[in-house]
């Protein structure tokens, strides 16, 4: 982006600030649910891109770790635990069905990988549908004896995304986060330099799992009544993926931009458009992936590039043959 | 059970094979050589089965004819969707998040025309043929199920004969082994991929007519199939035809007598776990343990 | 990732389509202002799946309320004591896709942004679980006419008003009835029964119900069967086979449409054959006798209301109904829909204004008459949730349906067993 380093530091404590300052404003309480779920979904948009993203490991089935943390959450709670407890215990229920999962496979590579997670994402909703100690297939039901006050979940999310964007700054700009890159080029050469990309991976998805359970925990809290056809389903896996897909997959912005249009644009499309939503929802889907699969941040960027190369064309008077070859290049390059 | 219980469960479990089949091999020989999981699949079922109705309520049409007939017009259809959509989405011998996605916006887009075009009605085909069963001693064949199973059968030798035998189908198993080493010998990839994804949606098209026969079906139709194609063709092998048949007849095996011993409700949590475990053991499926394939580089 | 369709083509071209795509995003950002409350009219918001697995029912629970909108808004709406005048009945419509979460994000979204005075929704069970967490949160009374397990009523809530009769009482109700099959002599006593019911509330209380009346009454039937199996199932064959190797003499299940249909394709297929028949709260939906012809003959049906009802209010609402939407309507999904509409309206006059609480209070007292369901009254129990007696149907051969349960309501006689 053409701003300068400070700047960038800076803006997104800008936009904490002004989130945990919007209550002041006397905003509607659908604006607060609005930016609720959206808040949500970012938590589980980022960690999935740790995974997939970064490490470049696809996996369907982070709605294991979002059921499971909302159903720990939920039975927490239940049992008189304080929300901040149950939140995380709901983390850690995820961190270690993450190991479960993970631990056999890991060892399975590209495709296989992906598929795999299917199987486990399916398998585990099937048996949580017969769980007759969770409820089973008609759900479970979170009694809070407190009242209900909306904008306590709305800070909960608020400051759990926060978390969740200071986790994954962190990852990627660290020598671990240079690991997992390693690993999503190219495994073998990785590993060849020293790198142990089965531990790697583990411990990436522990902490992508860790964050879309206490996700799943906040909505457990929210909604008030779960069930496996909802938290555990398969739609709410390619819900989580869509995201830093459509935001921009591998960078920490991308899965926040994501969420966003996930979180207003899919409600708005429903509400506006009752017979059409679905087709216009899919359309939207294919032109961005056609049009610009780097997602949004890529857009951004190239919008940005796009003003700087204007900027220095007017400057050194050049008439765009570089950006022709440029582009030139990049197409033969393919 | 007595004996004849365990055969006629045999024999349905075979004729539930041969549905599975049928839908699953479309989705094979798009994946074998493009490498795209085709979510769209059940839009294509979807059109398929709705394909067969339309031809059955204006026409009279029987809806085996309607199968036959759906080939050549989703053929076309494959090609058309290639051209506009698939054509732009970048070359990789491992399936791509932009494709996956692709597809899931095109099954979304599917789903909503067949809304506007449909509504929400259960529609399904009955004919006099739809309750006939076959009466062998105890064992029921039910006859449509009889038909879906020798169109299934008569579609996998179809495609098998095409892999082996023309030079289309010895360009489309050269781009399942290696894309770019295919490229190198001059098969032309774009034309061959073309032309598979046309041969894709032919067959799902014309699976989705023959399951019009067996089920109602909405706009929604084909979410339970496509999670089970998927299934299938992992347990096959992911590229090969014969894999496909293979592994429609574990899973209808699997599923059909697991309900003997365990409450129906845990079934699908089978299906899936088998899925993970043949992925562990061994993840070229059970025709590559059989056969023994090897990729080349 | 490799850039796909920008590389080819010009320049100008991309440029453009990039920035087609911000504005459409941005267009579509901008574009969530929430609606203000009208002033003049009563807004009343529909949340109902028309897409998706439960499309059907959906669709028609949307049209009962809406026909039920339309009367009233013929007559000028409903009369608010506090405004001194008749309002008129505006509805905000959302497609929940039967999807929970959204179901329950949607009825939120209806209550705190566009403000309703009241929400109609939850078709079906779980559906309506999700939706029931918010009206006590919007203080915004919720009614449906289309969930029924007991579960969601017993939560305490206040704001929540179910117009259907329980379904532990749906299972009782067929059981009872098939007693008194066995008390006319149609049925022999200690006949086995199979129970193959849907994963779900529904499914489990429906099985609650019929093992409840059958403990209580020893000597009529045992249970032999007792089966659970997952929505949208494409195969029953080896449930079928269990269902057959049990010997059962009666078969009873539960089920949505769509594998009410399935399930009875491949039970004659399988050239299955009991005493009785009977899916729970379904059997002679238009949709299924297209799809199974004379496959639906003699099965049974606990419904929660029945087109021949001999009631005139009934032949006026099939009249009305079928002017409107060119179609009669089907089963029973319209007609609790369209009662939950009018006795909402009802309470809303009764209250005499648009506020939340006080109709809630109208809403715990009200009464309809001349209601449409069995009885000819509805009205809430305790726990928000009606509770009148059910019809048993059962679909005979010419494409008939008769009543056959209870004897004041029965419009023939049951065939059993089944030839």
């Amino acid at each position: 982006m053409p701003l300068n380093r400070s700047m960038r530091l800076l803006l997104p404590w800008l936009l904490f600030a002004l989130l945990l300052a919007l209550p002041l404003t006397d905003p509607s309480s659908n604006t607060v649910r609005l930016l609720f779920t959206t808040a949500v979904w970012i938590i589980s948009s980022i960690a999935w891109n740790l995974l997939g993203g970064l490490t470049g490991q696809v996996s369907f089935g982070f709605a294991v770790f979002y059921g499971l943390g909302a159903y720990t959450t939920a039975l927490m709670i239940n049992s008189g635990r304080n929300p901040f407890f149950a939140f995380l215990g709901g983390m850690g229920i995820a961190v270690l069905a993450s190991f479960l999962v993970g631990l056999p496979t890991f060892r399975l590579r590209g495709p296989y990988f992906a598929i795999a997670t299917i199987g486990v994402g399916e398998a585990t909703r099937v048996i949580m549908n017969n769980l007759d100690i969770t409820g089973g297939a008609s759900g479970y039901r979170i009694i809070e004896r407190t009242p209900f006050r909306q904008l306590e979940h709305y800070y909960t999310a608020v400051i759990v995304v926060a978390i969740a964007l200071a986790v994954s700054a962190l990852v990627v700009h660290s020598k671990f986060g240079l690991a997992l890159r390693a690993i999503k080029q190219d495994q073998e050469a990785a590993a060849d330099l020293g790198v142990d990309p089965y531990i790697s991976k583990l411990w990436v998805h522990a902490i992508a799992a860790g964050l879309t359970g206490i996700a799943g925990g906040i909505y457990a809290r929210y909604h008030a009544f779960i069930y496996p056809g909802d938290v555990f389903a398969f739609p709410t896996s390619i819900s989580i993926l869509l995201m830093p897909v459509i935001g921009g997959i591998g960078t920490v912005w991308g899965p926040v931009l994501g969420g966003v249009i996930f979180g207003m644009v899919e409600e708005t499309l429903t509400v506006k458009f009752p017979n059409t939503h679905l087709l216009l929802y899919g359309l939207l889907l294919i032109l961005i992936i056609l049009f610009e699969p780097d997602g949004l941040v890529g857009l951004l960027r190239r919008l940005s590039a796009l003003i700087k190369a204007r900027r220095s064309r007017e400057d050194s008077g050049s008439n765009g043959t570089d950006e022709v070859l440029r582009r030139r290049s990049r197409v033969e390059g393919r | 059970m007595t004996a004849s219980d365990y055969l006629d469960l045999f024999i349905k479990a075979l004729l539930l094979a041969g549905i599975y089949a049928a839908m699953a091999v479309g989705m094979t020989v798009i994946y074998g050589v493009m490498k795209i999981v085709n979510l769209a699949h059940a839009g294509f079922l979807m059109l398929g089965a709705y394909f067969a109705y339309e031809l059955y309520e204006r026409f009279h049409i029987d809806p085996v004819l309607g199968a036959v007939l759906a080939l050549p017009a989703f053929f076309l259809f494959g090609i058309g969707v290639h051209a506009v959509l698939i054509r732009w989405l970048p070359k990789s011998d491992t399936p791509t998040l932009a494709s996956l996605l692709l597809m899931f916006g095109f099954w979304l887009v599917l789903q909503n025309l067949g809304y506007l075009i449909w509504g929400n009605e259960e529609s399904s085909i009955l004919m006099p043929r739809t309750f006939a069963s076959l009466h062998i001693g105890e064992i029921t064949i039910p006859k449509v199920s009889l038909i879906v199973f020798g169109a299934a059968v008569i579609s996998l030798i179809v495609l098998q004969i095409i892999f082996n035998r023309s030079w289309f189908g010895r360009a489309m198993r050269s781009l399942i082994q290696n894309p770019y080493a295919a490229q190198i010998v001059g098969v032309d990839d774009r034309r061959t991929s073309r032309l598979s994804f046309g041969l894709g949606t032919a067959f799902a098209g014309f699976a989705g007519a023959l399951l019009s026969m067996l089920y109602s079906f909405n706009p929604d139709f084909g979410r339970p199939f496509l999670l089970r194609s998927f299934v299938i063709i992992v347990l096959g092998g992911l590229e090969s035809v014969s894999g496909v048949a293979l592994g429609a007849v574990v899973l209808a095996l699997l599923e059909t007598f697991s309900v003997q011993v365990l409450p129906a409700s845990y079934q699908p949590a089978i299906s899936f776990a088998l899925l993970v475990l043949v992925l562990l053991v061994m993840p070229k499926g059970i025709a590559g343990l059989l056969q023994r394939k090897r990729r080349v580089a | 990732m490799k850039k796909v369709l920008c590389s080819v083509g010009t320049y100008r071209h991309c440029g453009v389509a990039r920035a087609l795509l911000v504005i459409g995003f941005l267009a579509f950002l901008g574009g969530s202002k929430p609606a203000t409350a009208a002033d003049d009219a009563i807004t009343i918001g529909i949340v109902m799946p028309t897409t998706g697995r439960e499309a059907k029912p959906g669709q028609y629970q949307k049209e009962g309320v809406e026909l039920a909108i339309k009367q009233l808004n013929d007559q000028g709406g409903i009369f608010v004591r506090e405004k001194g005048k008749k309002l008129p009945i505006k509805e905000i419509f959302y497609d929940n896709g039967s999807d929970s979460a959204k179901a329950a994000a949607l009825v939120e979204r209806v209550m705190s942004s566009d403000h309703v005075t009241a929400v109609i929704g939850g078709y079906s069970t779980a559906l309506a679980e999700a939706e029931s967490v918010m009206p006590d949160r919007y203080q915004t009374p919720w009614l449906t006419g289309g969930a029924a397990a007991t579960s969601i009523y017993s939560r305490g809530y206040k704001y929540i008003f179910g117009c259907l009769s329980p379904i532990a009482l749906l299972g009782s109700t067929t059981a009872e009835f098939l007693g008194g099959l066995v008390d006319q002599g149609k049925l022999k006593k200690g006949l086995k029964v199979a129970l193959v019911v849907e994963n779900t509330d529904h499914g489990v209380d429906y099985v609650n119900g019929v093992q409840d009346w059958i403990s209580k009454h020893s000597g009529y039937f045992t249970v032999v069967l007792s089966e659970k199996f997952e929505l949208g199932g494409t195969d029953f064959s080896g449930l079928l086979q269990k269902v057959k190797t049990a010997k059962a003499d009666i078969f009873l299940s539960d089920a949505h449409l769509q594998d009410y249909i399935t399930m009875q394709r491949q039970y004659l297929q399988a050239g299955l054959h009991h005493q009785v028949i009977s899916y729970g709260a379904r059997g002679p939906e238009a949709d299924a006798r297209k799809a199974l012809g004379a496959g639906t003959d003699y099965i049974l049906a606990a419904l929660w209301w029945s087109d021949k009802l001999p009631y005139p209010q009934v032949q006026k609402f099939v009249a009305d109904y079928k002017a409107m939407f060119n179609r009669g309507p089907d089963s029973w999904y319209a007609a609790t829909a369209y009662d939950a509409m009018r006795i909402l309206a009802q309470s809303i006059e009764a209250a005499g204004s648009t506020n939340g609480s006080k109709i809630r209070d109208a809403l715990a007292k009200a009464q309809l008459k001349e209601a449409l369901i069995p009885g000819g009254v509805l009205k809430f129990g305790s726990n928000g949730q009606a509770g009148y007696p059910f019809l048993v149907t059962q679909n005979q051969p010419g494409d008939k349906v008769e009543i056959v349960y209870p004897k004041d309501a029965a419009t023939g006689s049951a065939v059993a067993p089944i030839p």
